[in-house]
């Protein structure tokens, strides 16, 4: 296992250098020159333009750049923005708040969704799977900015039992609401995927077996039948864990948040890559890492499951 | 818990049958309809006995077994009638609670595919273990080495080392033994194995059918084997009931059965069987296919395919006649399959 992890680790360095290139070489190709429009109502002087080229080598070809920045990028000097402000800085606000962010919508997840469907699964057909098909379905139905924007209209705005937008320090308990307003779509997938996988596991042979052990019903189900259909709900939200970390920018947006996202999102608009690629270079690490774990965990659950 | 098992010592007038079965029906109701899938069983077997339950597929054999087991799919399952009795307590009657207590400790069971059955993803140790820790409350120590003790008895090679290794490492036979191992755990009075050997290749067949031949002398539990294996009935059993279109159709003494069946259909299983001393010639086979669930054939069910079909066949269903001591049959004209078995 420890041989197959490094290996799937040494498979991420060709990803991450052809994703990185990619990041690079699209925000170089985006049109407008960063520097032009940057001082007020006049044109920049040349020579500032000549020298902000210079120092961030843009009057270098697309390769030279590139090299330069990946290479400082490995030795975990991010470099400053065009507006001269650490990367590293900006990264390290932006962080935790992702991650707060990521770990309740996961959270909210793994257990709404899960217990629904799981109960949804055991008794189907019945009052409450009815009601967890309809929540479902309007959950994935609605687009999630219509979610978010009622959610602060209805919870923040009429009633006030939270803050319509979230502070500069962006506690847990302030992204509570905005964290399951993310979670949302997952959740009703998994849900649905929860009830598929418990019913068809209750009709497995081994199912029968534990039930002629003589086994309580409650055993049943808790060991036998729930093990047997982790796999599937683990891959799930593993993977969304993923897209999580890259953050929601919609719904970051409307409640103040300042996370990863928006940190990128507003540097795409300046045609800033400093900021840029290091952070995507983050979000494809913790992608690749959320998949390793999911796949090594597959060996955890299912004996069956062998590591080469 | 106790459940009062019947002592050994007590005078044979005073016990009924360890399992008494008794005019059972149990039907499936789907959307398509309903399927009478046990139309009147009934059977008793006694402590060192072994039934073997006979017929094709879909003749309703593992469906008596699970309404026995009480591991009936309800819905769509249903039992509508009869009674099924262990140590005379009505096990229909009783509650939930009650009957899952008797389930492993009463009455246990055996499936045909192993691999299955087994829950892959827990060490096969553990989940014989499973049988001590939920029934008799033993810590997981003690359950564990009760389970190895287990695994000796069925013949596991290594079993100590063995018990923390996983169903898919196993092969078929020993897969069984597993589940043999688990299902004898807690010494149940019934042990039913529902076509255990099917799965397996010929040699490995016999080897298992030895296991439990063995098991049943040691432990003197009752055996209800199903199976369409006639060389396996013949072997092992003590008294056969053949099944057909969920009834049974015969009910006798193994040797009896064989040398002069009382039903056409038990007539037509035994002229099925290929015999060396007519090579050459060709395979006897019973005409005709077995009766749609949904749409039982009026009168016997047996009369579409059977030679002796006389009026009556199509419109009367056939009650059990009494043949002999121990011995019924579900046939208007017994006796004239019994005449012409005389020659065999």
């Amino acid at each position: 296992m420890g041989r197959y992890a490094l290996r799937r680790l040494l498979q991420a360095v060709p990803v991450v250098v052809g994703t990185t290139l990619l990041i690079y070489w699209m925000m170089w190709a985006l049109p407008g020159d960063p520097f032009a429009g940057r001082c007020g109502e006049r044109a920049c002087p040349q020579d500032y333009i000549e020298a902000m080229n210079a120092q961030f080598m843009l009057d270098q070809p697309l390769l030279v750049q590139y090299s330069a920045y990946m290479a400082n990028l490995v030795q975990f000097d991010f470099g400053v923005t065009y507006n001269m402000v650490p990367v590293s800085t900006l990264i390290a606000q932006a962080l935790p708040v992702t991650l707060r962010l990521a770990l309740i919508a996961l959270a909210v997840e793994a257990v709404v969704g899960i217990v629904a469907g799981v109960i949804a699964g055991l008794r189907r057909n019945g009052y409450f799977d009815t009601l967890v098909f309809v929540s479902t379905l309007v959950a994935l139905s609605v687009p999630i900015f219509v979610i978010a924007r009622f959610a602060q209209w209805g919870l923040g705005v009429n009633l006030g039992w939270i803050s319509p937008t979230v502070s500069n320090e962006a506690t847990w308990a302030e992204l509570l609401v905005p964290g399951a307003v993310i979670a949302t779509t997952t959740t009703a997938v998994l849900a649905r995927l929860a009830r598929t996988t418990i019913a068809e596991n209750l009709r497995a042979d081994y199912v029968r077996t534990a039930i002629a052990k003589g086994l309580p019903r409650s055993r049943v189900i808790g060991v036998h039948v729930l093990r047997n259909s982790l796999i599937p709900l683990i891959t799930l939200l593993g993977l969304d864990l993923g897209s999580l970390m890259v953050g929601a920018v919609v719904t970051e947006g409307i409640f103040n948040i300042n996370g990863l996202g928006g940190l990128v999102y507003n540097h795409i608009l300046r045609l800033d890559s400093t900021v840029v690629v290091p952070v995507a270079t983050l979000f494809v690490l913790i992608y690749i890492f959320a998949n390793l774990v999911v796949d090594l965990f597959y060996g955890v659950l299912d004996p069956r499951i062998r590591y080469e | 818990m106790a459940l009062n098992l019947p002592d050994e010592n007590e005078r044979p007038e005073d016990r009924s049958p360890l399992l008494e079965v008794e005019d059972l029906h149990v039907e499936f109701r789907t959307r398509a309809g309903t399927a009478e899938a046990v139309n009147g069983v009934s059977f008793t077997v006694d402590r060192g006995e072994t039934l073997a339950v006979m017929g094709e597929s879909g003749s309703g054999k593992s469906v008596t077994a699970q309404a026995v087991m009480g591991i009936l799919d309800m819905p769509p399952g249903a039992i509508t009638g009869g009674s099924i009795r262990f140590c005379g307590r009505d096990l229909l009657g009783m509650s939930a609670e009650e009957r899952r207590r008797v389930r492993g400790e009463g009455v246990s069971i055996i499936f045909q595919d192993a691999l299955s059955a087994l829950n892959p993803l827990f060490p096969v140790g553990w989940q014989i273990a499973e049988m001590f820790r939920v029934h008799r409350g033993a810590s997981r120590s003690e359950a564990n080495k009760r389970a190895v003790e287990l695994m000796d008895r069925v013949h596991i090679p290594d079993a100590r080392r063995r018990a923390g290794d996983y169903p898919h490492q196993f092969s078929g036979g020993m897969r069984q033994r597993i589940m043999i191992a688990m299902a004898i755990a807690l010494d149940p009075g019934v042990l039913i194995a529902d076509e255990p050997t099917t799965a397996l290749d010929v040699t490995v067949q016999a080897q298992i059918m030895e296991l439990l031949a063995e098991l049943q002398e040691e432990l003197g539990m009752a055996l209800i084997l199903i199976t369409h294996d006639l060389g396996v009935v013949a072997d092992v059993a003590d008294r056969v009931a053949v099944m057909y279109g969920g009834r049974v159709v015969e009910y006798a003494d193994v040797f009896d059965a064989y040398r002069r069946p009382a039903h056409p259909y038990t007539k037509g299983l035994l002229e099925s069987i290929p015999r060396l001393d007519q090579v050459g010639s060709d395979l006897q086979a019973i005409g005709g296919t077995p009766p749609s669930l949904m749409d039982m054939p009026l009168g016997c069910a047996f009369h579409p395919r059977c030679h002796y079909r006389r009026e009556t066949c199509v419109t009367t269903p056939p009650p059990m006649y009494t043949v002999g001591p121990e011995r019924a049959s579900a046939c208007h004209f017994y006796q004239e399959v019994l005449d012409d078995h005389g020659d065999r």
